[in-house]
This record gives structure tokens, sequence and C-alpha cells, in this order.
């Protein structure tokens, strides 16, 4: 109707102008090319100023890391272990919804993962060495089992499973008599 | 358009209503909503006396009368003539012993009734029915009457009463009618039989019976004098050739004016009359009205002092019945006739009723009731009956038996007469001026044996999908569409209910939709048989009516039957006297079958040279197999068979094992063939308990009881796998009188998982095996007599077991539940974490019943002598009926109803909630919709 304010800069303007505040604590993929933060241009350009740029580590010396990283994921369900054995103690044997739910994440979690066991070691894997990493998949699938074995222990606790003879009374016929008396009344 | 307005406001109003009362209901009970909804009772006296029937005002200064009677089952009570409650009520005779002859009397202006039964006079406040005195007498009660003296000494208080006892020293006794103090005692020498006491006002006449050397019977009366006791005068009268039996005395007229003994000969063709006091015998022709032979002659007189003296005669053939009237000159003595009243068909009965002096006739027939005056033949009132209003046979004509009446006259006319006629279908009914005010089925007091049937419509759906099921899938399916299709004639009849029934469905529960079909089973019919000869037919969903009422035996008088009833083929009532074929009923009307249906034997077929049939016969039990005698149960000597509980045929257990609480099983010794025996060894106080294989005759188990009192009943049931018994043992020196309840249950083994010594054989046959249970038995302290125990059944046998036991002491009915008396409860510890989870408590010796397993609530329910239980067609309801002197009956649910909606569901709340939430979901959508959208649209 009447004359306009000048129209504001368009977001996308600002955000290029002042860029992102949050800086991303996991860095799973390389920066946009030209694309630099602020921040680890202080830091690397404070860190020249003390210590001598980082030697690229060599082959061997990768799949040594690569190798101490595998293991470290290998065995972090085995770490798991006590926590939630001490959370399905907590819990009780009776048959209640958080019990169930807690059963349930506990049967979720390991199969998941054995599942994706070959995305998460993906990235660890190298041509040399996949030998060692058939082990440390081993005890990877082997501290996922154990948590398995604590979840079928609670199952057995919470008397789920078909393990004892009244389970399978149901199945059981009575005898049948091959005669059969009547009481006939006077 | 209007009218459719107006029901519209009618189902508003009865749905305003209907939802106010839903929160003005009180809690009157733990299960409040259940008492007087799902269990019924009828207080009943049994069939009425003639002689002990009659109107009496409780209160001499109040108009209003009750009616009093002492039925054939020897209970007395007042019944309230408005609406036919029983007032109050006391059973003379309760351990079951027939008395031949009971009295009860009221003398006018009187607030007490006096009863005579057995050895025992007893006075009972009229109002109340409290016990006023009670007097036994040495030998048996012959008769008893007031005394109603006009000789001025008497005191304005009660009245007395006369006694007449036979026995070896046959007495009258004169008993004070306040305190009962014999006043004096008369003892009657010689040999000959007491037979009546009449009395009038100034005289009382003792009447003995003498035997002549020819077989005859002479009447002997003997004279006394009401203040001191002594003889006055004693004769005989010249009755030789003609009484041969006491049964052809018709009448020894009680306190009337002018006493009077009138008898027949054996032929029914005359009658001879006697005036009391002296010795003139009148006699008059009885005149053949009609072919068939007279088949009883009855007198009916007043009962009062100053009544005029005058009374009827009421001839019956089996075709027609006629009266004559007779007076009594009181001057001379001279009996002379009336007048007659005519012949009509049918039977009639003749009530007596005074008003002053004068003398009312009322008579009842099967299609009116006339009154009529004593004095003259003129008909003062009549009242034509269309009907009694009682369901009886299809083309029984109902007639009445006996009748009693009040009648109030105006001027020449009686403004009212209320009159209560016992009919010939065991209906005890009121009339008031010809309409029919109540009926108490008072035939069912004589119930002997019970079933229930499911109705004819159910058990055609129900044989229907059984073909079904047995069919091919094609078959089945082409069965099932024609059914649909034939089902599609009732949609009209559906479609104009449908409205209602919706109403009907928002306001009320599933549990009380009895009206529609019955999908849950509680209609079924219960079939009576009386002694009488009766069937009746309850329904146990709406049991205030008689579906029906037949007739299904002629019975002489004195004559006993023992039926069997059994329901095999559903919707078909089988009636035998013996084991074998009976007759066979459609449940629903009562209509015998013509064509005879197959009787498909219940349970699992066994070929039939696989039946072993045992009977008790002479106190043994004796057993055939291929109609060769198998084995007996001989007693040993002086040991009597108390009771004999076989397991019943269909008795479906779901589970072959109790699971324990660690999840382990201990097997059940489950055999069809057992029974659960009781005997008693009367010289030595013992009770013997077996349970013996009835088809080997193997006793497995046995237990022997010392000091036990004989004389109180032993009740016992065998279920499953498990048996109770009760007893009362005698007091000792160690032990005190006590009652107790002894549960047994079987095993196959007593170690869990182990299946015994057949291991998992899928059969096994009881003549070649001899396998042993192993019992567990728990006996508890219980703080009544049980007269009788039965215990709940159910469909499929999920549901848990409660043990039904009648208390005659507390006129009740107890269930307790199986848990409260399960043997395996831990003795001496308290039970570890598994026997918990198993729901078994510590033992404790004393069994105290709790008030929440009182069937009968506030009600008493009197002289029950059996419990049947059936199950409905949903697993956890079982119906309870409970017969004998009372009908009571029940649904239960040992477990609770777990497949049923209960009462305490709100179907309001819950639609409420759904169309809530449905509301809220329509409301919310469109806001949330445009939410998304916004945000879809805002940058981060």
């Amino acid at each position: 109707m009447a004359l306009t304010l000048p129209a504001p800069p368009p977001r996308w303007l600002e955000d290029l102008s002042s860029g992102p505040v949050t800086t991303k604590t996991k860095q799973s993929f390389p920066d946009p090319l030209g694309y630099q933060v602020a921040s680890r241009q202080q830091k690397s350009s404070s860190n020249k100023m003390i210590a001598q740029p980082r030697k690229q580590p060599t082959a061997e010396e990768m799949d040594t890391l690569k190798l101490k990283k595998a293991w470290e994921l290998a065995l972090a369900p085995a770490k798991q272990l006590p926590m939630n054995a001490i959370g399905m103690y907590m819990t009780g044997n009776s048959l209640q919804i958080f019990s169930i739910m807690m059963v349930f994440m506990l049967f979720k979690g390991p199969i998941q993962a054995v599942l994706n066991i070959q995305n998460t070691f993906q990235r660890l894997e190298t041509d040399t060495n996949r030998q060692q990493m058939l082990a440390v998949k081993a005890a990877f699938v082997g501290c996922n089992l154990l948590a398995l074995a604590l979840g079928i222990w609670k199952v057995n606790g919470m008397g789920l499973l078909p393990t004892t003879r009244s389970d399978w009374l149901a199945w059981e016929s009575a005898r049948e008599p091959l005669e059969r008396a009547y009481f006939v009344p006077t | 358009m209007r009218a459719s307005n107006r029901a519209n406001a009618h189902i508003m109003l009865s749905t305003l209503l209907t939802a106010a009362s839903l929160f003005l209901v009180p809690a009157l009970a733990v299960f409040a909503d259940e008492a007087w909804n799902v269990d019924y009772h009828f207080a009943l006296l049994g069939a009425p006396k003639e002689e002990t029937s009659f109107f009496h005002q409780p209160n001499p200064s109040s108009r209003a009368s009750l009616i009093y009677t002492l039925s054939e089952q020897h209970a007395l009570g007042a019944v309230n003539p408005r609406d036919g409650s029983l007032v109050w009520r006391q059973l003379l005779s309760s351990d079951g012993v027939a008395y031949r002859t009971s009295f009860l009397r009221a003398g006018e202006g009187q607030d007490v009734v006096i009863s005579g039964i057995g050895h025992e006079v007893a006075a009972w406040s009229a109002a109340d029915g409290r016990l006023v005195w009670t007097l036994s007498t040495d030998g048996p009660l012959e008769d008893v009457e007031i005394l109603e003296l006009s000789d001025g000494k008497e005191t304005a208080g009660a009245k007395d009463a006369v006694a007449l006892s036979s026995g070896a020293n046959p007495t009258v006794q004169r008993i004070d009618g306040a305190s009962g103090a014999v006043k004096w005692q008369f003892n009657i020498d010689g040999s000959d039989a007491p037979y009546q006491l009449s009395a009038s006002s100034t005289q009382i006449f003792a009447i003995l019976l003498h035997k002549t050397i020819l077989g005859y019977v002479k009447l002997r009366v003997v004279v006394l004098d009401p203040v001191t006791g002594h003889k006055v005068d004693e004769y005989s009268l010249n009755s030789e050739n003609e009484l041969s039996t006491t049964e052809n005395i018709v009448s020894v007229g009680a306190n009337s004016a002018s006493p009077m003994i009138a008898w027949t000969d054996s032929l029914y063709t005359t009658l001879k009359v006697n005036v009391v006091g002296t010795k003139s015998i009148q006699s008059f022709d009885i005149a053949a009205h009609d072919d068939s032979p007279i088949e009883h002659v009855k007198v009916h007189a007043p009962y009062h002092v100053n009544s005029l003296s005058h009374f009827l005669v009421h001839y019956q053939t089996a075709a027609s019945h006629w009266a004559d009237v007779f007076h009594i000159n009181l001057k001379n003595g001279k009996v002379e006739k009336a007048y007659s009243l005519p012949k009509l068909a049918g039977r009639g009965a003749f009530s007596t009723s005074t008003s002053d002096a004068n003398v009312y006739f009322t008579r009842v027939t099967r299609d009116e009731i006339t009154t009529v005056s004593s004095a003259s033949h003129g008909v003062l009132g009549r009242w034509s009956l269309n009907t009694f209003g009682v369901a009886a046979g299809i083309g029984e004509q109902v007639e009445p038996i006996h009748a009693a009446s009040e009648v109030s006259v105006k001027g020449d006319t009686v403004s009212a007469i209320r009159t209560t006629i016992l009919l010939s279908t065991g209906d005890w009914v009121m009339l008031r001026d010809g309409k029919g005010i109540w009926n108490r089925p008072e035939m069912l007091a004589s119930t002997m044996v019970v079933t229930f049937a499911l109705p004819a419509d159910a058990a055609t759906l129900v044989q229907q999908l059984e073909v079904e099921a047995h069919s091919n899938p094609v078959a089945a399916y082409i069965h099932r569409v024609q059914r649909h299709l034939s089902d599609l004639q009732r949609l009209p009849s559906i479609i104009v209910s449908l409205p209602q029934q919706i109403v009907k469905g928002f306001l009320g529960t599933s549990a009380d939709d009895l009206t529609a079909s019955d999908t849950f089973g509680f209609r079924q019919i219960i079939v009576c048989a009386t002694r009488g000869g009766r069937l009746v037919a309850l329904d146990a969903g709406s049991p205030d009516k008689i579906v029906w009422n037949v007739n299904v035996a002629d019975l002489q008088p004195g004559q006993s039957r023992e039926p069997f009833l059994a329901s095999r083929i559903a919707g078909v009532v089988e009636v035998s006297s013996r084991a074998g074929a009976g007759i066979q009923y459609n449940a629903t009307n009562g209509q015998p079958l013509a064509e005879r249906l197959p009787v498909v034997p219940e349970g699992p077929q066994v070929p039939s040279s696989q039946v072993v049939l045992y009977t008790m016969h002479d106190g043994t039990l004796e057993a055939s197999f291929n109609r060769t005698p198998a084995w007996a149960f001989t007693p040993m000597h002086g040991e009597r068979i108390i009771d004999m509980v076989p397991r019943p045929v269909n008795d479906p257990v779901a589970s072959i094992g109790k699971v324990l609480g660690d999840r382990r099983v201990l097997y059940k010794y489950l055999d069809s063939n057992i029974a659960l025996l009781v005997t008693a060894q009367d010289s030595m106080g013992t009770a013997n308990v077996y349970v013996l294989s009835t088809v080997s005759g193997a006793i497995i188990y046995s237990n022997v009881h010392t000091g036990v009192d004989l004389t109180i009943p032993i009740a016992s049931i065998m279920s499953e796998n498990w048996f109770a018994y009760s007893f009362t043992n005698e007091a000792s020196d160690e032990a005190s009188k006590g009652h107790q309840l002894v549960v047994g249950e079987l095993f196959e083994s007593l170690v869990p998982d182990d299946r015994g010594m057949m291991g998992a054989t899928t059969n096994f046959s009881g003549m070649q095996t001899a396998t042993e249970p192993f019992a567990l038995t728990q006996t508890y302290q219980i703080p009544e007599v049980i007269s009788k125990l039965a215990v709940t059944r159910t469909r499929q046998g999920i549901t848990s077991r409660q043990l039904l036991a009648v208390l005659p002491d507390s006129n009740g009915i107890v269930g307790i539940p199986y848990g409260a008396v399960d043997p395996r409860r831990p003795v001496n510890r308290d039970p570890t974490k598994d026997e918990q989870a198993e729901g078994l408590v510590r033992y404790t010796a004393v069994l105290e019943f709790d008030p929440k397993w009182f069937l009968n609530h506030q009600r008493e329910i009197v002289g029950v002598k059996n419990v049947f239980t059936s199950p409905a067609l949903i697993e956890s309801t079982s119906l309870v009926f409970a017969y004998g002197l009372d009908i009571f009956g029940t649904r239960l649910s040992p477990s609770f109803s777990f497949d049923i909606l209960g009462k305490d569901f709100n179907k309001l709340q819950m639609l409420a909630t759904v169309a809530a939430l449905a509301v809220a979901t329509f409301i919310v959508a469109p806001l949330v919709m445009r939410k998304q959208v916004d945000q879809r649209w805002r940058f981060l």
C-alpha cells in the first residue's frame, strides 16, 4: 500500500556471513571445498606455534591403530554387561511393562549389533588386517552373545522359557480307561 | 409423530431414571449387585393339609387374619393372605421322620396356635411364630383339641388344650394354655386304641376303637369332666358289622356345639351319624348319582362352640360330586337332612366358615365358587372361574383338592370372599372374589430328584452345530448357508426389537441380558420330579414362573415312587422309575416325545462289552461285567453302607496335574471309575471310608474314624481326583464333641514330574493293572454339621472348584473354595515361597465359615435335602439348585467371572470415553495439520 521498508537481507545471506555457531563434534565426513571453520583455524594457528607439524602415520601404524580401535569397539558390549545385569536384577522377575520393555531392549541391542557387524567394522577394516579383524569380530559376536545370554537368563528367571514339565502339561493327556463302570440305582 | 415423540420422551425418561438409580443403589453386601438378583428362593411349606389349614386372626383385637397351615412336610407356618408371603415358619420334624398324623388348632380369639406332632404338643405365638411352651407326651399323639368351655370358670387368657396320646399308657391330658403345665391326666384303661378327642362346651369325649373278635371295629366313648378329669360315663356304640376299618370313619366332629361321629359302610351305601353323648345312631341312605362308585365321603362342620350345629357331607366320585347339609337338633339330638347341593362334574372342595353363629359353606369346583348359608340352600354369592392361573399339562383339568375360606357377609349377600385352594397341580392358590391373587408352588417342597436341561431351541442349535462339525467342509458350508437363510425369516422381528435392544445394551450389562438369546447358558430348564408324581419345570433365568407342570405318574395315596431324571440329549428330559429306558419329554414345553431319539451315552464311547454295571443290593455293592458277577463289596458283620458316591460320569478335568510353585507337576490320579463309600459300624461307633475302583472292586484307599456319632448325618462327595466327607465325633476323654471335614486328594505319585507306575501309557485296563494312588488327606474342625455336600461343575473343568455344604442348623449353604481345604496346606510351618505362589497357606485345624461364603445371604433356606449343580455354557459359571423343603438357586463363579463382563462394568462410561476421544481427535486433527504445515515453511 504504502512505501515499504527495504527488505531485510535473505536468511541464507545472513547464515553465510555469520557461519554456524556450534561446532560439530563428530567429523565423520569431510568438510565441503573451500569451507574453513574459524575456530579450527585459530586452534591450528596456535598449535603451529608450539608443536611440529604432525607426521602422517605409516600404513602399519594405521593398521595397528585401527585394530586397537576395533578391539575397543568389540569389547564395548562386554563392558555394558555388569550394568545391564544390575539393571535386570533390579527390575525383578515379575511380569510388568517396565521389566518386559527392558528385556526387549536387552534382546534387541545384541541382535541388531550382530546384524550390523559389517557396517560397524567397515571403516576399520583394511586388506592387510583382515585376518586379525576376524578375531575381533568373533569377540564382538561373543560379547553380544553374552548380553543375549543375560537376556535369556532374565527371561528364564521370569518363567517365560518352557523348560519345565508344567510347560508341556497341556500336551499330555489323561489315560483313557478301557472299561467304564456305571452305577445302576435300584 | 406425536406418538413417537412420546415414546422417545419415555425412553429418555427411563434412561434418566435408570441413570439416577445407578447412583442411588446402596452397597448392601459384599456382592450387593448379585444378591437377590442372580439367586432365587421359594420359602415353601409343603402341601397344606385340609384339617390343619385355616384362617385365623393372630391379634384378637384386629380383624386382619393370616392363613395357618401345618403341611404334609411337617412345616408349620403363617402365610399373609394379601401376597402369599411367608410370615413365619417352624419346621416341626427336621430329621425327615414322617408322622402319620399332625394337628394344628387355634382357639377363637386366641393369639397362639397349638400344634401336635409325634410326642410333642407346642404352642406358638400366632403373630411371630415364637415358641410359647412345649410339652412331651409319653406316647404318640392321637389328637389335640382346644377346650372351649362355657362354664364361666375359664380365665380370660389362654384357653387350655386337651391331648390324647396312645402307646403303652394311653392318656388324656389337660394342658394349661398359658404355661403348658399338665392340669390333670386321665389314664385310659383297657387295650382299646385311642382314636380321637371331641369336646363340647361341658364335656370331653375320648373315642376309642375296640376290636371285636370278628375283626370289626366298635367305637367306645369315654366321657370326662373337663374340670376334674374324672370319668363321668362310658359307653359303646352299636356299630358292629359295619365298621371294618378306621378308614370308614368319616368324621369325629370336634369342638362344634354338638360333636358327632359319622361313619359309612365299606361300599358307601349308608351314612351313620351319632351325636356324641347320645347312644342313638341315625342312618341315611347315600343315593347314587352316577355310575362311578363313591371314592370318599367327607364331613365339613364348623369348629366353634357357639356356631350353629349344622354340617355338610361331601360325596365324591371319579366323575362328579354333590353334598348334603344336615342340621342337628340340640334339644333331642336328632339329625335331619336340610337340603342338598346339586351334582356337579369334576372334583369339588368345600370349606366351612363362620360369622358369629352363622355357618357358611363355600363350594369350589373347576369353574365356579359358590357360597351358601347352612340354614338354607339359597346361593349367597357366586363367582365364575376361568382359570386358576397355574401351569398344567395340555388337556389336563385342574381340580381343587381342598379349600379354606374367609367370608364377610353383609345382609344376605357375601360381600367379599377369600379362598385358598390346593389344586391338583400341587399349587396353593388364593382367590379373592374368584380372582387369583397369588399362588405358591408348594409341590416343589416335595421335590425328589432334579435335572437341568437345555431349552429345546438352544438344543437344536447345538445339534446343528454338531452336524456341521462332523460333516465335510463343503457339506458343512452348505448346511450353514441354509441355516442362515432359514434364520433370515426371523429378521423382521429382530429389526422390530432392535431399538429396544440397543437401548438395553447401552444401559444394561451383558450379564443381565437374559431376555434375548441365551449365549451364556443361564436359562436352563430345571425339571423337578415331585413325590406326587408330577414333573415341574422352572427356568433358571427367570425362576418366578413355573414353565410347565405335568402329571407323569398316577399314584394311589400312600404309594411312593423313586423316579430318576436325566437329560442325556440336549432339550430332552427322560423320566424313569427304574434304570433303563424311560419316558422322554420336551424340555421347553413338557410335551411327551412320541418318537424315540437315540440315546447318546455321555462321555467317551466305550464298547458295550466293556461296561461294568454295579448296583446296591441288600446292603452290598454288586457289580456285573458281561452279565456275569464281577465283584461285590460286602460290608463286615455289623457294618452298613451309609453312602456311596461315584465320581460323576461327566466330570471334565482341564489339567491332569497340579503345577507346583517351582513349575514342576504333581500328577493327579484321574480314574473315571472310582467311588467313595462310607460305612458305619454302629456297635463300635466307627465310620469307615473307602475309595473303590469300580471296575475291579479293589479298595484303593481306606480310612477309619473311631468315636463317631452315627446319629448325625455323614455327608460325602467325590469329584476329579479328590473326595471330602464330614462327620461328628463323640466327646471322649481326649477330645470334645466336634464336627470334622476331611478332604483327601489322590495323586499318581507324590514325587513331582513323575507319572507313577504306568508312566505315559495312553490307556489302561482297571482289571488288569492294579494301581494305587498316593493320597494326601487333611482334617478340619468345622463349626457345625454338614448334612449334604456338593461341588460346583463347569463346562471344561478349568475353573477352580467350590465345595457346597448344606448347613441344617443355620439354614444355609456355604461355598467353601477348594483352596481353603486343600490337603497340601503345609502343617506346622509357614509356606515356602513356592507354596505361596500356589496359594497355599499354613494349615490351621479350625476352619471357620467365612460369612462371605454363605450363598444364601440373609435368607433362611430350610430343609435342604440335596444340591444339584450344572455347568453353564460359559466356563466361569456353575448353576446351583438346592431343593428339599425350600427351593434355592443361584449362579456361582468360583474363579470369578473371567469370561463375562460383570455388573460393575460401566458401559456408559466406556462409550463416553470412546466418544470423547473421537471428538477430541476431530477437534485436534486440523490444529495439528496446520502446525505441521507451518513447521514445514519455517526456516531452521
